[in-house]
C-alpha cells in the first residue's frame, strides 16, 4: 500500500511518516499530482498557521489538485490537526482566510467560547467521546486518550462530527467524517497505540 | 481539562546524553547506551512527552549532527517530542521539525531575539513554541539566566514570565538551576509564587528524584506537566513505575495499552503479503 503525505511545508512530517512505516506501508512525501493520484490514500498533515498553510497549498496548486482527487475522484483523505481544519470554509485565524471548503464550517479561536481561566493553546491528552459510528474507531474503546495541541477549533459543524471532547462544559470537535473525507483534531501519530490503531483503520478502510 | 503529563528530558551534547547537576554536565552515554538502559520503545509508553535539549556550548553546536540523533530517537516514539537548544533561525527550526521535532523549545531567543520568536509563532503557531526558562534564587530574588545558565538578565523571573507570555509562548518549561539534578524535589515554593495565575501551559523541571516528587508537582492545579532529566534515578522501568504510582494516586493521566503496540508493528505489510 502506498500512502502519500501532502508536502506543503507545514510542521513535522517525520512523526507521521514514522507511524505509517511502523504499520508497514510505503510512504511518499509529495505535492505532485501524479504521485498523489497514484497513491492509495492521502494524508494532509499540518501544524501552524491556517493562513500560511492555505498560501502554501495554493502556491503548489494543491487546493485545485486535492479538490479534484478528493471531491471528484473520491480518494480517501485524512486531515490531521490543521490539516483537518483546512477542510473548512475558512478560518478566523490571523484575519479571515478561505479554506478548501469541503465542510461548511468555520475555524475559530477556542478562547472565544471558553472561560477566561482555561489555558489556550490547549495541550495534552484528552479522552474523546465518540458521537457516531465511524470506521476510524474500530477496535478503539470509547473515551480513549488522544493527544491534542491546538488553539483553534471547528465550529458550525454538526452532522459530520464523529467525536468530541470537553473542556469544562464546552464541547470541542475531535473528529469529522464525510464519505471519503476524514479529519482528526488530535495527533494520532502522537497518541501511542490508540493513534496507531486509528491510522490502521483509516488505511484499511 | 487536559490530562497531566509525565515528561522525560534528554540533554544532548556532541553525540552523548548528559547528566546535569546545577547545570554542570557529566557525560553518561550515547544513543546506544540510552537504548540499552532505557529501551526507548518501552519508555515511550511510560511518558507523555519527550523533550530533547541540545546543551552544547553555542559556538560548538552542530544542528545537523543533532538532527540525526533526533531522527533515530523519534523512530519508535509515538508521543510528542519537543526539541531545543541552538535554534537561531527559521532554517534551524525547519531542520528540527523535519527531523522528528513536534514542538520547538527556545530559551535565550525569548530574551534576545524576539523577532525570531514572533516569526516562529506566525509560521508554526504559538502552540508549538515552548519557552524554556532557567532560574535560580540569589539574595532573596528569583533571577533568570540565559545562554545555558551563564548570563543573568536584568528582569526578574516574574517579569520574564510575563514577557514570554506576551510574546506568545504556547507553553513554559520552568527549570530550577538550584534543584537541577539534585533529586531533592521541585522548587515548588517559587512555582507557587510566580506561576499561580498563569494562563499558559506549564511544565515544571529541576529536582525530581523519586515518584513522590512527581506527585507533589503534578498535584498543583497550575502545573500541567512534570519533567525529569535525571538519567539515573529512573533507570530501567523507573518511569513506568512512576506513571503507575501517579495513576494509583488518582492523578488524571492518559491511559493506553503497553503491549498492543507490538501487535501493530508491520500489521499492514503482513496483511498485504
Amino acid at each position: 500500500m502506498l500512502v502519500s503525505i501532502v508536502d506543503y511545508g507545514m510542521g513535522n512530517i517525520l512523526s507521521i511518516t514514522n507511524a505509517l512505516e511502523y504499520l508497514g506501508v510505503d510512504v511518499i512525501l509529495t505535492y505532485k499530482e501524479t504521485e498523489l493520484r497514484n497513491s492509495d490514500k492521502i494524508i494532509l498533515p499540518g501544524v501552524g498557521s491556517f493562513r500560511v498553510a492555505m498560501q502554501n497549498l495554493k502556491e503548489r496548486k494543491l487546493d485545485v489538485i486535492l479538490n479534484e482527487l478528493v471531491m471528484k475522484e473520491h480518494k480517501d483523505i485524512l486531515g490531521i490537526c490543521l490539516g483537518m481544519q483546512l477542510f473548512a470554509s475558512g478560518s478566523d485565524e490571523d484575519g479571515f482566510s478561505e479554506g478548501l471548503g469541503w465542510f461548511s464550517s468555520v475555524v475559530k479561536n477556542m478562547s472565544d467560547k471558553l472561560d477566561d481561566n482555561v489555558k489556550v493553546p490547549h495541550i495534552g491528552f484528552e479522552s474523546i467521546e465518540t458521537t457516531k459510528k465511524s470506521i476510524l474507531y474500530k477496535d478503539i474503546r470509547n473515551h480513549s486518550d488522544f493527544y491534542f495541541v491546538h488553539s483553534f477549533s471547528m465550529e458550525n459543524i454538526y452532522d459530520e462530527i464523529t467525536s468530541t471532547y470537553n473542556i469544562g462544559n464546552t464541547s470541542i470537535v475531535a473528529s469529522i467524517e464525510k464519505d471519503n473525507i476524514f479529519g482528526v483534531q488530535f495527533h494520532p501519530e502522537k497518541s501511542q497505540d490508540n493513534g496507531l490503531r486509528l491510522l490502521k483503520n483509516f488505511l484499511q478502510k | 481539562m487536559a490530562k497531566k503529563r509525565l515528561i522525560f528530558t534528554l540533554l544532548y551534547k556532541n553525540g552523548n546524553y548528559m547528566l546535569s547537576r546545577n547545570f554542570r554536565l557529566q557525560k553518561v552515554g550515547n544513543l546506544e547506551w540510552l537504548n540499552k538502559h532505557y529501551n526507548f520503545q518501552n519508555i515511550a509508553f511510560s511518558i507523555d512527552e519527550l523533550i530533547v535539549l541540545n546543551v552544547e556550548d553555542p559556538e560548538k553546536r552542530d544542528l545537523v549532527e543533532f538532527s540525526k540523533d533526533l531522527r533515530s530517537l523519534s523512530k519508535f516514539c509515538f508521543i510528542p517530542i519537543a526539541v531545543g537548544g541552538g535554534i537561531n533561525s527559521m532554517d534551524d527550526a525547519n531542520l528540527l521539525l523535519h527531523s522528528g521535532a513536534d514542538k520547538l523549545v527556545l530559551n535565550t531567543a525569548f530574551y534576545s531575539n524576539k523577532k525570531l520568536i514572533k516569526e516562529l509563532i506566525q509560521h508554526y503557531g504559538k502552540q508549538n513554541i515552548v519557552s524554556s526558562i532557567d532560574f535560580k534564587r540569589l539574595d532573596g530574588e528569583n533571577i533568570v539566566l540565559v545562554n545555558n545558565g551563564l548570563t543573568r538578565i536584568e528582569f526578574s523571573l516574574k517579569e520574564h514570565i510575563d514577557s514570554v507570555c506576551e510574546l506568545g509562548a504556547g507553553e513554559i518549561y520552568l527549570n530550577s538551576i538550584d534543584k537541577d539534578g539534585t533529586g531533592q524535589g521541585y522548587e515548588l515554593d517559587i512555582f507557587d509564587e510566580v506561576t499561580l495565575n498563569l494562563n499558559t501551559s506549564l511544565i515544571c523541571a529541576g529536582g525530581a528524584g523519586k515518584y513522590e516528587h512527581f506527585l507533589e508537582g503534578i498535584n498543583k492545579s497550575y502545573i500541567d506537566g512534570v519533567a525529569t532529566a535525571n538519567l539515573f534515578n529512573f533507570l530501567g522501568n523507573g518511569l513506568q513505575k512512576s506513571r503507575e504510582f501517579l495513576i494509583d494516586n488518582k492523578v488524571n493521566m492518559a491511559k493506553w495499552h503497553n503491549r498492543l503496540e507490538h501487535e501493530l508493528k508491520n500489521i499492514l505489510r503482513i496483511n498485504n503479503e
